[in-house]
């Protein structure tokens, strides 16, 4: 079936079915082919969550749909036939949907009962089940996918489920007209859902959801820079932060997310004592609070799904609003950490002392995770820190020795690394001199533990894309790209210290971000070609990303990110104070406006709808008469009903009547060539008709009435 | 049964009957149906399931469903009140056959359709038997009822009720029209029976006169040019074919004396039968043309021919009163 005949059969007006039974089982309604196409598409949407075998029912009950539509198959499958499969596939879903968590089980169960109904259809009530529960389904959706492209591509999906709804109940429709009929409505509807949506209250969550289990994203929690696996890079949002006053340097802009402790050798992860800890103390409810001192940045925080717990935040941060107090737990390694993971958009707002870090203390626990090294392994960085440590038994000698040692020696920075699998620090500073950042964190963190100065490394992001306008908060743009990894050390002196060798070896790297940094090598992302990011230079392309970028974050902040503050900030823009007697009377507001609203939308309609006044007159005329003569048969027009009269009633009476159905006759059927002649002729006929109504009153008066027989 | 009773008394009163109607506030219904109800549980549990996922998203959605649940009850009742009902003519009616009512709807507008979607319609209280669609609608719409007995009836109401535009609102009317249906009784078949008597006045008194029975089939006795408004099966078909012109075949019937259509005297159980078997004999007689009067002693039409006469004596059959005879009988009986 081509193209050009599917348009014709979805335009033209289908034969009208004889009877009820029929109508409701009108298999060649549009309406299932569309509903065909929205369930396959949302099945899309989620192909990550959807277990195959689901997709492929999707798929098979679409087809079947399809056939059906195009009359190549010309019965449903039967009842039987379909719970049987639903009882197979219940026990299919049990099976291999349990491990997935409970969220995602409900879902796959929706999608596999949506796909067994569009197969089944046969009563307006399987419609109706069926309508209802795509609604919820893309309800659903959203608990997966939050940016403006899948709300773009979900608006449609309900667009489309109401599309369908509308061809069942006006089956006679073409599609055009449906589509219409169906954005009319649409527009109507959304002005008043956006004005719940903004002046609703927010709710805080009334009780604990099941959440999703899907695959960790951005950070991992262990580095192993000897690793073929090269750093991954991705244009993909990480977070963004918006600042309340100015932005930090570029230089300053170090996000803390993940401190590792725990080296084998080979790779840095999380200690296991360090996690241990941070349990006992969630169970004891000990939260670790720093010192806090010097200069604040405030800045909110609307980070990207990881499916992990770990937050970003500059040194040292500290939970600002309350609701952020209340969810997010402080570490004793400066961390910010979410009660939940980061299954969706997070929001959350951060004070941050940028020059607290020196301040902490730092207790015999922590100088003991960070001191420990192998026994074993990369013998020749040994060697040479024994001597070195020799030379300068001063920790902050040592430490400028090691970084000039990353400038002198000719290392590079680079993204495309040799790998080292054997002793791979010892090879990493005595041979291949090549590596990025956790190279270079990890050589020198090992290096000053050796020398007996505890230090970890600290992973998270560096840098990000501020985008500064006029009358606008300042907001940066952290990319995946933009991860780092950089040395963190204890002195005596100076407490804990920021060490970034990288900054040694690629300053670019730090003050202009990692394109620069790359820009001779030509490795910036350099897996994904099309990747807007890659184009900075055409300023077309670079103005588009931007606006992607800006109105992705008005996204995020503004409808995603809404919450009870805001909202109450809203209500203070809009009342002033908030008492309760203003906000009553902003509720009562709001009410008024829809009603307001709703009337602007039908008021026009029913006015179009108001009989023409000449009628109005002549049919109170006939009122008049027929109250008097009896009922007019429907079959009469107005002359013949005059002439009619005329033979029933009194001369004096049927004059005047004739007078009224000449003047009606006159200005109902008259040709129209003059529009201005009409219309003040048309004020006369008015005129003269309300009066010869009246005088038939009168004269009808004496005169006995009509009796039914 | 009170409940239906003060019902049916305030619908007279919301309602009344009139001939056609264009629906308006007063006579249209309007709430939620089934599906609306279940559509409204999807948005609180959309609401619930937003809140608790703190997502923003999902409240959206819910909102915005909530907000086409608003529109379509205004979108629902204006599509529905540009609804024009009219009667049309009625074929007549015998006891115990089906009433056919016909039905124009929006049939002045049908150059400019402004109503969409399928109406339901059927008898207020029983099960909704038709339908249209009022975007091809195809007048008139036929509503089939079964008629009860002979008399004066005043036809039920008759439900419309829509789902448009998405199925969240069931709009519906009752509405009664003012026009009344005789019933009249059902032809009992039987031969035909005429009475010769002399004069109108002394039929009751004259029950034994010769019966003249007579035949269905007159004696032909000549041809004649037809003229119009002579029945015609008594045109002579075969000249007509020969293309002789248009004949009518006379014959050698009773027309000259007057003959009468007799009510006997019966007992009250036998009354129905007997205005049955007038009934067919009316009729069969008005088929031949023949000319004939009607005694059914509380009303008499002398004889006479003719469509009018025809409904006359099919009025008077239909209005027979119900005790009439009974007290007659009672009063022969005394005698």
């Amino acid at each position: 079936m081509n193209i050009k005949l599917l348009f014709l059969r979805l335009i033209t007006p289908r034969s009208r079915p004889t009877t009820l039974k029929d109508r409701q089982q009108q298999s060649n309604n549009p309406a299932f082919l569309l509903l065909s196409s929205i369930v396959f598409l949302f099945s899309l949407s989620l192909l990550d969550t959807i277990i195959g075998w689901i997709l492929l029912l999707v798929i098979c009950s679409a087809i079947i749909r399809c056939a059906i539509f195009f009359a190549y198959q010309k019965h449903i499958p039967t009842l039987r036939t379909l719970n049987l499969l639903a009882i197979l596939s219940i026990v299919g879903l049990a099976y291999s949907a349990w491990p997935l968590g409970l969220l995602i089980t409900m879902v796959n169960l929706l999608v596999l009962a949506c796909a067994l109904k569009l197969m089944q259809v046969r009563t307006q009530r399987d419609v109706y089940q069926l309508i209802t529960s795509l609604f919820f389904l893309i309800g659903c959706g959203f608990i997966f996918h939050q940016s403006m492209a899948y709300t773009l591509l979900y608006a449609l999906l309900i667009f489309g489920v109401i599309i369908a709804l509308g061809f069942f109940h006006a089956p006679q429709v073409d599609f055009k007209q449906q589509l219409k009929r169906t954005l009319i409505l649409t527009l109507q509807a959304l002005p008043i859902g956006l004005l719940l949506f903004f002046l609703m209250p927010q709710l805080p969550p009334l009780w604990q959801t099941p959440k999703a289990k899907s695959m960790e994203t951005g950070l991992a929690d262990k580095i192993t820079p000897g690793d073929i696996a090269q750093l991954s890079q991705s244009s993909e949002l990480a977070f963004r932060a918006t600042f309340k006053n100015q932005a930090p340097m570029a230089s300053e802009r170090y996000w803390r997310a993940i401190v590792m402790e725990d080296f084998d050798g080979r790779s840095w992860q999380v200690h296991s004592a360090r996690k241990q800890q941070r349990q006992i103390n969630q169970f004891r409810r000990q939260e670790f609070s720093p010192v806090l001192t010097g200069s604040t940045i405030d800045y909110d925080v609307i980070a990207e799904p990881t499916q992990q717990n770990w937050l970003f935040g500059l040194d040292i941060a500290t939970p600002l609003s309350l609701k952020s107090q209340g969810e997010i737990w402080q570490s004793a390694d400066f961390l910010l950490i979410s009660q939940q993971k980061l299954h969706s958009k997070y929001h959350y707002s951060v004070r941050s002392y940028t020059q607290a870090i020196s301040a902490q203390t730092t207790s015999e626990f922590d100088r003991q995770l960070s001191l420990q090294t192998p026994q074993q392994g990369n013998p020749r960085t040994q060697k040479w820190i024994s001597q070195l440590r020799a030379q300068y038994p001063n920790d902050q000698d040592l430490i400028r020795v090691l970084l000039t040692n990353f400038t002198q020696e000719n290392f590079v920075y680079t993204l495309r690394p040799k790998p080292m699998f054997i002793d791979p620090i010892d090879v990493f500073l005595f041979e291949e001199r090549a590596g990025f950042c956790s190279h270079y964190a990890s050589a020198m963190a090992y290096s000053l533990r050796l020398a007996g100065i505890p230090a970890r490394i600290v992973a998270g992001y560096q840098g990000g894309e501020l985008v500064a306008k006029p009358n606008q908060e300042q907001y940066l743009s952290v990319y995946q790209y933009d991860a780092h990894a950089w040395v963190e050390a204890w002195d005596k002196q100076t407490g804990w210290q920021r060490i970034d060798p990288t900054a040694a070896v690629a300053p670019e790297r730090i003050t202009m971000g990692l394109r620069q940094a790359m820009l001779d090598e030509g490795s910036f992302l350099a897996d994904s070609p099309f990747a807007l990011a890659k184009f900075t230079n055409i300023a077309l392309f670079n103005n588009l990303r931007l606006f992607l970028a800006d109105m992705d974050y008005n996204w995020s902040r503004w409808v995603i990110g809404f919450d009870q503050q805001k909202q109450q900030a809203l209500f203070k823009r809009i009342v002033g104070t908030l008492t309760t007697q203003r906000l009553a009377l902003l509720g009562l507001a709001i009410v008024s406006f829809i009603a307001i609203l709703l009337g602007l939308f039908f008021v026009p309609h029913w006015l179009r709808q108001k009989p023409d006044p000449m009628q109005e007159w002549y049919m109170r005329a006939v009122k008049l008469i027929e109250s008097h003569i009896g009922a007019r048969p429907s079959w009469q027009g107005p002359q013949d009903f005059d002439n009619h009269v005329n033979k029933k009633l009194p001369p004096t009476v049927s004059q005047t009547f004739a007078d009224i159905t000449e003047l009606y006759v006159q200005i109902k059927y008259r040709a129209s060539n003059d529009i201005q002649s009409i219309d003040s002729g048309r004020r006369q006929s008015l005129k003269s008709i309300k009066n010869a109504v009246k005088r038939l009153k009168k004269q009808l008066k004496g005169l006995p009435h009509h009796k039914l027989p | 049964m009170f409940l239906q009773h003060y019902f049916v008394n305030w619908l007279d009163k919301r309602i009344p009957a009139a001939n056609e109607f264009s629906l308006n506030h007063r006579n249209i219904f309007i709430f939620p149906s089934k599906f609306g109800l279940l559509y409204l549980a999807l948005c609180s549990l959309l609401f619930l399931l937003g809140t608790n996922y703190q997502n923003n998203l999902m409240l959206l959605l819910c909102y915005f469903l909530l907000a086409v649940f608003l529109v379509t009850l205004l979108t629902s009742y204006s599509n529905f009140a540009q609804l024009k009902v009219k009667l049309g003519r009625m074929p007549e009616v015998f006891a115990h056959d089906e009433i056919h009512l016909s039905l124009w709807c929006n049939a002045d507008s049908a150059n400019s359709i402004t109503q969409h979607g399928i109406v339901n319609v059927g008898i207020m209280g029983q099960k909704m038997s038709q339908w249209f669609d009022a975007d091809t609608i195809d007048n008139p719409l036929i509503l089939t009822y079964q008629s009860q007995r002979r008399g004066w009836h005043t036809l039920p109401r008759i439900t419309f009720s829509t789902y448009y535009p998405l199925g969240l609102y069931k709009c519906w009317t009752h509405l009664a029209f003012s026009r009344k249906i005789l019933v009249y009784p059902k032809p009992v078949s039987c031969g035909v029976s005429l009475q010769h008597v002399s004069s109108a006045s002394n039929i009751a008194h004259d029950q034994h006169s010769a019966h003249h029975a007579v035949q269905n089939n007159d004696d032909f006795s000549h041809l004649k040019i037809y003229q119009q408004g002579e029945p015609l099966h008594h045109v002579a078909w075969k000249q007509l074919a020969k293309g002789r012109g248009m004949y009518s075949k006379q014959f050698d019937g009773l027309e000259h004396v007057d003959m009468w259509l007799l009510m006997p005297t019966c007992s009250s159980s036998e009354v129905e039968e007997q205005l049955g078997k007038l009934c067919h004999q009316v009729q069969e007689l008005s088929r031949q043309g023949h000319k004939f009067g009607l005694d059914l002693h509380y009303l008499q039409l002398s004889p006479d021919t003719g469509e009018s006469h025809r409904t006359a004596c099919l009025k008077a059959l239909a209005l027979y009163p119900h005790n009439y005879q009974s007290s007659a009988f009672a009063q022969a009986a005394g005698q």
